[in-house]
């Protein structure tokens, strides 16, 4: 029975200190096929692969390969054995070149030295396949995301890979850039490549993948065949529940103006950006990746600088030089990216809550440690965070509560505005409806809302009007009424076209 | 992304600014005292900084995987020294052996380095301000507590920074052949470009299968190999050995590296930059008699040039940053 | 708000008792009587009389342990210390030889440390792109350049009014003066590190500098602090250091600034940023001070005293790695 599989694994688990990754997982992989693999961050995928590439090895479980079983010993096997993976953030060089890239760990060599002709010939050479843009010379670093993506593909490529498996690439990619790698993916099909494909998002496994198999809690739930399956199956299989209602958007009477932006640019980011948001109002902001939404937010909160253009709070004009300036006039940014700018990830939780307020606690610049315990404690509970207690590190908890800790470290300011950049990115489907659920508290508390987000369902299902942003410009402002999935596109890519693979 | 010449590529290159400056340098002092443009006064500045040009090889490797090492000097000390001792005491004659010994004594100083930074993942600064530590006194203890070994002590062994052949000295061959190997080696073998992956990004060279750990042993040692040719070359260029030989020393090197473009952080630096930035370390004790400025101003317009390039490369960049931004049509 | 589930998140901490004893600091303390037992055996002269009598010399490094604690904690690193002590050291001599008050000796010694730290500071705070070690390496060059113009082809200069310097050196009944100043300066820094809002945004800013921004924390103008102060303790261990030896050359101070970093860093303090408290640096200097004493007192050489510390600082950050490494292979098996 095995032989239509061309790769198939049987009773695998994975054992990390204190932790079981994988527990007695099993996987087929018909030749020529495009499979999808689903399950909520921390289902085990990411090690799953890892086995797969030889980069873990399993405690119990065989591989088999065109049937034939085989153990690797290290990520070289697998390379040898044809299969390689395009992984979840780029594992690319970038002060060396793209064909150095390509080519890292299998260059072209005669005599002992490295052929760079041959190489740099043979790296145009797939990067044509693919449609690309950029020569084989460039410096990896000043590629965009997509740019560095096709590269990554290539050096599958270039191993005469059999087997490719993508981990998550659409996660950082625009629109117009996703649909550029399900071309590559459909030819690379063509080809008789075979394909795992993890994602979270459901459009691309309905795009492209003919079988799904989902993980739960580090255990195999099923495997289906992608016709016929519908949303909230999947949903119930990832998260074992059914979630009725995943945007709980509650009807709140938009109030006052409470911030208004008019005529905001900076050099090279955004130009000419107005808009207003009022009180119990979400305004969302979307565009595709790289259209200057968060650059505008950073610069209302003087996180950087903007070079012109006006900030008014509550009617009155503000001049924020730093922002801390911003964050005690109430304007708090939850940052895009949890990890790198909202989290101190090896601080306890509480330490993180009130970083930015330990101020306003302590005596004769002391801080006031029991305080900090108590609040930290009573704002953490309120988002019903899932956690021990609040000395524990902020890494130890999945990518939905860090979110939440993030809001509770919010919550501990004066707000008076909210933005939240990207709030869902990298979250699983259950800790995402809690999410939208605290975001919608915080509309009916009156703050005003700015929700910057990519992922159209979300702003279709949580926003009261929509500001589309194209190449650093405003291009469109949408009521809840007007916005459809198309009329939001439309404004997002007026002038994408033309500046393709450019945006940085 | 258009192709861009190689022509533009050349002339934007951090190297051909080097270049420029080398050259400038050279025409500047040689027009203001012509006794500095004679192929002697060359070879002499070379000869003069054998140590800094060789040893800047070894730190340009250990810059590119990320590190640091301010240990070299004092195992140039304690290889130097204990060569020094063999000679004066006369347990060996031979020159070539006692450059064997110096190699194998710095190679293992490296070694040890090495396996402390890359398996007990000890921050390179903290472990090789230890063996800085540690190597100067096992010098000095090799000295019998200070001793030095004078030019009547080393015998033949002197000559070999006297000898010359086909017109240069051993030393500039010495020089010559080791900037020649590097050259080929980062540029054109896999060991090389290895190198340039880690310091680039070590999680992703881990991924790709690349030992990362023994390539930062690899680079240690080599740097510790240089170190003990240094510390062979220092003593008989100056027909001396002493247990405080070049304290201080590492700093040059280090500066030599930054000049010459190598990253703090990793990844990027070049053994042409290397090379022109050891040049221009080398220049500035030569050249400022001879525009008749005091010697002792010699350390300040070292740091201040230090300070003006790094500082120049960064207001360079972000004009060039500001530039790209401006170009972006929106 | 949001649904609750009536989870209950802990907020009661650790038992400090349990802290103490289990932490680096509480190892430094058993090394530090370990030290005194093997002193005392060691040298017949070896007694709190003697140790007093002849701490103050290795007891100005101390001084630069303190803020450079800080800026290693801050993820940094600043080796021009130890030549503006020379600096700051030369100056004050010079001073002092015009005749002038001994109070102008003392303000010019630490304004000379503080231009130096503000030189530093300014540099670092407009050019973040620049690694401090960077900077602080020219500047440790350019400082010491520019006391070596100073002192001319001789090289060295003496005060020649040392009473005021010899006042400096004196003790308040059996403690030098100089112990005193330490212990003093000593629990303020480790108040402001540990306890106080400073203290806390410092860790921040070594553990995650762009989230420590997002929070609002004004880095650079934490950073330009503690540079500059960094400076001014430079000038204060000058001002001590010509007290030992009245006078000053051009290479005083050299090498303080890895002996500062090295105190530090066997105090638990990581040179990567964000780990590591001011108890354990001071220890761990009141360690090397007893080593270097007692071994001085047998005449064990300088050289020998130095491999012993490098020895130590090397243990000290290898072998908690190399156990954490071990007790995951134990665990994996």
């Amino acid at each position: 029975m095995s032989e239509e599989y061309i790769l198939e694994l049987k009773g695998i688990t994975k054992i990390f200190p204190g932790v079981k990754a994988l527990n007695n997982v099993q996987f087929q992989l018909k030749a020529g096929e495009v499979h999808a693999l689903m399950g909520e961050n921390g289902a085990g995928k990411s090690t799953f692969i890892k086995v797969i590439t030889g980069v873990h090895k399993a405690e119990e479980g065989e591989m088999f390969l065109n049937g034939q079983k085989v153990d690797f010993k290290g990520p070289r096997d697998a390379q040898a054995a044809g299969i390689a993976a395009v992984y979840q953030h780029a594992t690319s060089y970038p002060d060396l070149t793209v064909a150095e890239n390509i080519f890292m760990g299998h260059e072209i060599i005669r005599h002992g030295m490295i052929q760079w002709g041959a190489m740099n010939k043979e790296a145009n050479k797939l990067l044509q396949r693919m449609n690309a843009d950029f020569d084989a010379t460039a410096e990896m670093g000043t590629l965009s995301v997509a740019q560095q993506q096709m590269v990554e593909i290539a050096k599958c490529l270039s191993t005469n890979a059999r087997i490719i498996i993508f981990d998550e690439p659409t996660a950082s990619l625009t629109r117009s850039e996703s649909e550029e790698l399900y071309r590559i993916i459909d030819q690379l099909k063509a080809e008789g490549v075979s394909i795992i494909f993890i994602s979270h998002r459901f459009e691309d496994m309905y795009r492209v993948a003919s079988r799904v198999t989902v993980f739960r809690d580090s255990q195999y739930i099923g495997t289906y065949d992608v016709d016929g399956i519908t949303n909230a199956d999947l949903i119930k299989a990832m998260v074992g529940r059914e979630i009725t209602d995943l945007f709980p958007k509650p009807d709140v009477k938009i109030g006052e103006e409470v911030l208004r932006v008019e005529h905001l640019s900076r050099t090279g980011f955004f130009k000419d950006v107005s808009f207003a948001v009022h009180a119990g109002e979400i305004l969302g902001f979307t565009g595709l990746v790289g259209a200057g939404r968060t650059e505008v937010v950073e610069s209302v909160c003087a996180i950087t600088r903007a070079d012109s253009g006006n900030v008014y709070l509550e009617g009155k004009e503000t001049h924020f030089q730093s922002p801390s300036d911003a964050m005690d006039a109430g304007i708090i940014l939850l940052p895009e990216d949890r990890q790198k700018e909202g989290l101190i990830m090896s601080w306890g939780l509480g330490r993180n809550v009130t970083l930015p307020v330990i101020e306003k606690y302590a005596k004769n610049g002391l801080n006031n440690e029991k305080k900090e315990r108590e609040l930290s404690k009573e704002l953490l509970e309120e988002v019903d965070t899932k956690a021990v207690d609040i000395f524990q590190p902020a890494s130890s908890l999945s990518g939905g509560n860090q979110q939440k800790v993030v809001v509770a470290k919010a919550l501990a300011q004066e707000m008076k505005v909210v933005i939240m950049d990207e709030p869902t990115k990298g979250v699983d489907v259950g800790a995402k409806a809690e999410i939208y659920a605290i975001m919608g508290d915080l509309a009916k508390q009156g703050y005003a809302i700015i929700l910057i987000s990519s992922e159209m369902p979300e702003i279709l299902g949580m926003a009261d009007r929509i500001l589309v942003m194209c190449n650093g410009r405003k291009t469109g402002e949408l009521s809840r009424d007007e916005a459809t999935q198309e009329t939001i596109l439309e404004l997002a890519m007026e002038k994408g076209a033309t500046t393709k693979g450019g945006a940085a | 992304m258009k192709k861009k010449s190689a022509f533009r590529k050349l002339f934007g290159s951090r190297e051909f600014l080097l270049a420029v400056i080398v050259v400038l340098m050279f025409a500047i002092v040689s027009a203001v005292n012509p006794a500095f443009f004679s192929f002697k006064s060359v070879t002499d500045m070379m000869k003069n900084n054998a140590v800094t040009m060789v040893m800047a090889l070894g730190m340009l490797c250990v810059m590119l995987v990320g590190g640091i090492d301010i240990s070299i000097m004092s195992t140039l000390a304690l290889s130097g020294m204990s060569i020094g001792m063999l000679l004066k005491y006369e347990h060996i004659h031979n020159t070539l052996l006692a450059f064997v010994i110096a190699m194998a004594i710095g190679t293992l100083c490296g070694f040890l380095v090495g396996l402390v930074i890359s398996r007990a993942d000890v921050p390179p600064i903290i472990a090789t301000m230890g063996f800085m530590y540690i190597y100067r006194a096992m010098g000095y203890l090799v000295s019998h507590g200070g001793e030095w070994a004078g030019a009547s002590a080393l015998g033949t062994f002197k000559n070999f920074a006297t000898t010359k052949i086909l017109g240069l000295s051993c030393v500039i061959w010495v020089i010559i052949v080791c900037y020649v190997i590097f050259f080929f080696f980062m540029k054109w073998t896999r060991t090389g470009r290895k190198i340039y992956a880690v310091g680039s990004n070590a999680e992703a060279a881990e991924v790709s299968g690349i030992n990362v750990r023994n390539i930062k042993l690899m680079v240690f040692t080599v740097m510790g190999f240089l170190a003990g040719l240094g510390g062979a070359l220092q003593v008989s260029v100056y027909a001396s050995a002493m247990p405080d030989m070049q304290q201080g020393g590492e700093m040059d090197v280090i500066a030599a590296c930054v000049i010459g473009g190598v990253s703090m952080s990793g990844g990027r630096g070049t053994v042409i930059g290397t090379l022109f930035g050891a040049f221009i370390m080398a220049m500035i004790p030569k050249a400022l008699p001879l525009l008749r400025i005091d010697a002792l101003w010699q350390n300040t317009i070292k740091g201040v040039l230090i300070l003006v390039v790094v500082l120049v490369n960064v207001i360079l960049q972000r004009v060039a940053d500001r530039n790209a931004l401006k170009g972006r049509e929106m | 708000m949001a649904g609750k589930s009536g989870r209950t998140i802990s907020n009661k901490p650790e038992s400090p008792i349990k802290k103490i004893i289990f932490s680096w600091e509480g190892i430094l303390i058993l090394v530090l009587i370990g030290v005194n037992i093997f002193c005392k055996w060691f040298s017949e002269y070896y007694n709190m009389f003697n140790l007093l009598r002849q701490m103050p010399v290795y007891l100005a490094e101390v001084f630069l342990m303190m803020p450079m604690a800080f800026i290693l904690v801050m993820g940094e690193i600043d080796i021009s210390v130890g030549s503006i002590a020379c600096l700051s050291a030369t100056m004050a001599c010079i001073v002092c030889n015009t005749g002038a008050p001994f109070i102008v000796v003392i303000l010019t010694a630490l304004a000379v440390g503080t231009l130096c730290g503000v030189i530093n500071a300014t540099i670092l705070t407009n050019f973040t792109e620049l690694p401090p070690m960077i900077v602080t390496l020219s500047t440790q060059i350019i400082f010491r350049g520019i006391a070596e113009i100073v002192l001319g082809s001789g090289g060295s200069i003496s005060a020649a009014n040392t009473a005021g310097f010899k006042a400096l050196g004196t003790k308040v009944g059996k403690v030098p003066i100089i112990l005193f100043l330490v212990a003093i300066l000593a629990v303020i820094f480790a108040i402001i590190l540990g306890k106080s809002t400073f203290g806390r945004r410092v860790y921040a800013i070594g553990t995650n500098r762009l989230t420590a921004h997002y929070s609002g924390i004004h880095v650079q103008k934490i950073r330009f602090i503690i540079y500059t102060v960094m400076g001014l303790m430079a000038g204060l261990c000058a001002l001590f250091l010509v007290s030992t030896s009245y006078g000053a050359n051009t290479t005083t101070g050299t090498g303080f600034e890895m002996d500062a970093i090295a105190m530090a860093v066997f105090g638990g303090i990581s040179s990567t940023g964000g780990k590591g408290n001011l108890a354990g640096g001071i220890i761990s200097a009141f360690i090397i001070v007893c080593l270097r004493v007692g071994l001085g007192q047998r005449n064990v050489h300088a050289q020998v005293i130095l491999l012993i510390l490098g020895v130590l600082l090397i243990a000290a950050v290898a072998l908690p790695n190399l156990i954490g490494q071990l007790r995951r292979a134990v665990k994996k098996q």
